[in-house]
């Protein structure tokens, strides 16, 4: 009980005790100020881009990992020479920290280092370098590979998890049907997997929406906030940006966890996740 | 029966914790914030000096060296969370110095020490009359340029003028360089702008209004925006590159002619010996070159029963062998009148000394240029992409100037 006070109620606590404050530049508490500080959120004029930037970067991410998931986890569980060592590299994206693997990315990126640029150069797929991370065309894209890189990991390994899980002779029977197939795998395999993959998805869409060093890193270089994420949003508006006020933060990092909060509840209430009779 | 045991042995367990962590030995301890200017040199000499602090004094001190990309986000936190430190160093000082955080110079300094602060350091740490931030040191910036590519692309030598200026960045853009690295994205983009903005006669502030949207400043930013999209003599997307791992780490590549540098680099340019490289002038368009100078400070933290343990700190740093023993090592420049002396002998030093005295700091004194500072450093890029619209942007600064100033 202690622990739960400690570690969950004391932050909720004092997050929304921040919100409603005033703060100096200094970092210094300056009195209760009541809604103000989410009046001014509602204001400020980033706040339909960042929110829009939200919205891409969580959807693309979530889906396409989920997508590569499923084949990558079918893949997996085939049996062939190599399976294991397979599955162990499968692990290492996901173990790296993922600063370092943003670090990584920018490199490769880099329009004048970059490994990319010059591979894709020299094989002629490109005519000219392009500033994958300075373009506002592509920053997006580039954030979101790497995004889907890190989250393959998990996310195949919870397929796989899931896949284990359905029983042998229910794709007899399905066989046994005449079942081709790509129909085994829409009608039998998938809908078992059901429970898989709401976990994978519920679990990938809080910790995307709640990624932080893929999108800093990565938009470290671009001024203003047109690629930002609510969630590197919320830092700037703390620390680097002209408005530097812990409280308005305050009041958009509980804004985040509300939206969060309702997007998993409607996620469950509206897709069937539950364990379907096989 | 179990869960009682369990639930005692956590409150054990969390209570000696607690009390490991507050009790401590006797004696007081103090907590001194360095930022971290160079991987080499700044812990140590900290290191070295608080150990002889503490057996002087019988003090003990606890010592953080932060990278300058977290130092603002630490210093708020620890702001926040009431555990303030003892003695800062950073690169402002009248935010802490207006919420009446700060000792002033009569409380800390010995006279001895204050008396021997250059005079324009001086008075850029003094806020309402009274001196808050205590120069520690300060750098100048100067032009660097690529001997070898000026010579290859038919260039005399370093430009004087603007005109001169674009004349040679568009001759080394032909030989395939980058005629000038032109570094404006949010890591220290309000310097380079600063330089460029001093050279065309434009202000940060006009007396005590801020004049950041004046038509000299508009017409600097078109200025720096033709050199990117019209002239095409800079890197690509100059609004999006940072000094430190795009703009400086192009010239010691050798891919870049000309950019403005500091000490600093010039001591890693010398450690690598790759880039022929020779250091002028910044070029104007006024006739009267100046550069930036930047004054970093130490400042004091008012807390009950520091004050005296803080002044013995700063007498000990303020010793001029240790302070220009530091500065030395750095590769920075001195802000007293004895470490003036005692480094006016060094060459390498000799072009940023000379430019000491046309040095123009930024308006570190007004609280409200932490937000200003900040603000454009984030947003000036957007003003030279493609389709940016420099007085768009200077409007828009000078706005939220306005605003954060409550003028």
């Amino acid at each position: 009980m202690l622990l739960i006070v400690a570690v969950v109620l004391y932050p909720a606590i004092a997050l929304v005790r921040a919100s409603l404050a005033r703060y100096s530049i200094t970092g210094l508490y300056g009195g209760f100020v009541g809604l103000q500080n989410y009046a001014r959120l509602l204001e400020q004029p980033a706040l339909p881009t960042v929110v829009a930037n939200t919205a891409v970067w969580v959807v693309t991410v979530v889906a396409v990992t989920v997508v590569i998931s499923l084949g990558l986890a079918e893949f997996l569980n085939q049996r062939f020479p190599g399976r294991r060592f397979v599955r162990w590299a499968l692990i290492v994206p996901w173990a790296a920290s993922l600063v370092m693997t943003a670090k990584l990315f920018v490199w490769i990126y880099d329009y004048y280092f970059g490994i990319l640029n010059h591979a894709l150069v020299r094989l002629g797929v490109l005519a000219a370098p392009v500033d994958w991370l300075g373009e506002d065309a592509t920053v997006m894209g580039a954030m979101i590979a790497v995004g889907i890189f890190v989250s393959l990991p998990f996310t195949t390994y919870v397929v796989l998890a899931g896949l284990a899980g359905i029983p042998d002779d229910v794709y007899e029977a399905a066989r046994v049907d005449g079942a081709s197939r790509w129909r085994t795998y829409r009608s039998v395999t998938l809908p078992l997997l059901r429970p898989a993959l709401a976990v994978a998805v519920v679990l990938n869409v809080i910790y995307v929406f709640n990624s932080f060093p893929i999108v800093w890193t990565l938009n470290d270089r671009n001024p203003g906030f047109g690629h930002d994420t609510l969630i590197t949003y919320m830092y700037k508006i703390a620390f680097k940006s002209a408005v530097r006020d812990v409280g308005l933060a305050a009041a958009l990092g509980l804004v985040n966890v509300l939206m969060i909060l309702v997007a998993v509840v409607v996620y469950l209430r509206t897709v069937p996740w539950r364990e379907v009779e096989a | 029966m179990n869960r009682r045991r369990v639930l005692t042995l956590m409150v054990s367990v969390v209570a000696m914790a607690l009390a490991a962590a507050c009790g401590g030995g006797s004696g007081q301890t103090i907590t001194v914030v360095i930022a971290e200017y160079s991987k080499d040199h700044t812990k140590p000499f900290w290191q070295g000096l608080a150990e002889q602090y503490t057996k002087q004094n019988n003090v003990k001190v606890d010592l953080r060296v932060i990278d300058w990309n977290s130092i603002d986000q630490q210093v708020s936190t620890m702001i926040q969370n009431n555990q303030r430190p003892d003695v800062l160093n950073l690169n402002s000082f009248s935010s802490y110095a207006k919420d009446g955080l700060l000792y002033s110079a009569t409380e800390v300094l010995s006279p001895k020490t204050k008396d021997d602060f250059l005079e324009p350091f001086l008075r850029g740490g003094e806020y309402q009359g009274a001196l808050y931030g205590f120069p520690i040191l300060s750098s100048a910036r100067a032009f660097f340029y690529n001997r070898d590519l000026l010579t290859k692309a038919g260039v005399a030598g370093p430009p004087k003028t603007w005109d001169e200026f674009v004349d040679a960045a568009k001759k080394i853009q032909a030989t395939g360089a980058i005629g000038y690295a032109l570094p404006l994205g949010p890591e220290e983009a309000q310097a380079e702008w600063a330089i460029w903005m001093w050279n065309n006669g434009g202000e940060w502030k006009n007396a005590e209004a801020w004049a950041i949207n004046s038509d000299k400043n508009v017409q600097t930013l078109s200025f720096l925006a033709d050199l990117a999209n019209k002239q095409k003599v800079t890197q690509v997307n100059p609004g999006k590159t940072n000094r430190t791992d795009g703009a400086f780490q192009l010239f010691k590549d050798g891919k870049v002619g000309m950019v403005m540098g500091f000490s600093p680099l010039a001591a890693q340019l010398d450690k690598e010996g790759k880039v022929s490289y020779g250091v002028a002038e910044m070029p104007t368009n006024t006739g009267k070159s100046v550069t930036l100078g930047v004054e970093d400070y130490l400042m004091a933290f008012k807390k009950k029963d520091n004050q005296d343990a803080v002044k013995k700190f700063l007498d000990l740093y303020y010793q001029p062998e240790n302070i220009t023993r530091w500065i030395t090592a750095e590769g920075f420049l001195p802000v007293t009148k004895s470490g003036l002396q005692q480094m006016s002998g060094d060459a390498k030093l000799k072009p940023y000394l000379d430019a000491l005295p046309n040095a123009r700091l930024a308006p570190t004194t007004d609280p409200a240029w932490d937000k200003v500072k900040v603000d454009v450093q984030q947003n000036i890029g957007l003003a030279v992409q493609p389709g940016g619209n420099p007085k768009e942007v200077l409007d828009q600064l000078q706005k939220n100037a306005q605003a954060a100033s409550g003028r």
